[in-house]
């Protein structure tokens, strides 16, 4: 399957910036959750902190791939166990130079490894691509229901 | 945070081609969804407990087996999850670009 979300995005300023920005606990702070403990190395494992004190939900993550200043990927579990390929989704950050900035380009995708193969259609184009357009007609009624 | 169970139980490809098949025709059993899926009535069976645990399908009596039909508000809002999922990428990805273009600023001044 095929939950993933794709972007890309433009952005005014040198990789090096970009992946700072993306890696470092001082700046991921800034853009996602509220407190993060990492090392982008490959094989590290870090926390993501959402929420303040006692309400506070803690994600966990394992880098993948680190290489400064082109790719970052990790994983990521909210189950408070360590993320495998059994529990997490996979973050991709690509990093790309383009004139005096980065074109960056985000994946998130997952579950795919968490399903039982034997139990799954050998037919990948049935994703939410197909599915959602189908489902449309009946959202939409639902959303004009009195 | 999105509800991971909900996720799960609509991430699979043989439940989401159960749930279209449902939804067309207005409901099911285990024994007439088999017969249009590469997968066994107990397969199927397993697959509309799933479904029914996170409430997306319910089932009522008929006969020997139980009549299936698609709960479209619980449906209608595991789709809403799924783009508030991708709004939330979507507000993480400015606030990178945002950032790294303030850091590129100030170690440029004279641009």
């Amino acid at each position: 399957m095929t939950r993933s979300i794709e972007r890309e995005i433009r952005v005014e300023a040198a990789p090096e910036v970009v992946y700072e920005v993306i890696t470092s606990p001082e700046h991921l702070r800034e853009w996602w959750p509220d407190e993060a403990d990492l090392e982008a190395e490959p094989g590290a494992t870090g926390t993501l902190t959402f929420g303040a004190e006692p309400e506070t939900k803690v994600a966990t993550l394992t880098v993948i791939e680190a290489e400064p200043p082109r790719r970052f990927a990790f994983r990521w579990a909210y189950d408070g166990d360590v993320a495998t390929v059994e529990n997490s989704l996979l973050v991709t950050f690509d990093l790309t130079p383009s004139g005096d900035g980065t074109v960056l380009r985000f994946a998130e995708t997952g579950y795919d490894e968490a399903g039982k193969p034997d139990e799954m259609f050998e037919d990948h184009s049935r994703g939410w691509a197909y599915f959602l357009p189908r489902l449309a007609p009946y959202t939409e009624r639902l959303a004009s229901r009195p | 945070m999105i509800d991971d169970e909900l996720w799960s139980a609509i991430g699979d490809p043989t439940r989401r081609r159960m749930l279209d098949l449902l939804l067309a025709n207005g409901g099911g059993t285990a024994t007439s969804l088999s017969e249009h899926l590469p997968v066994t009535r107990q397969a199927v069976a397993k697959h509309l407990g799933v479904l029914d645990r996170v409430g997306l399908v319910h089932a009522t009596p008929a006969g020997r087996e139980r009549q299936y039909t698609v709960d479209e508000d619980q449906l209608a809002r595991a789709i809403s999850q799924l783009a508030t999922v991708t709004e939330a990428w979507d507000r993480r990805l400015r606030r990178i670009k945002r950032i790294a273009e303030t850091i590129q600023r100030d170690r440029e001044p004279n641009t």
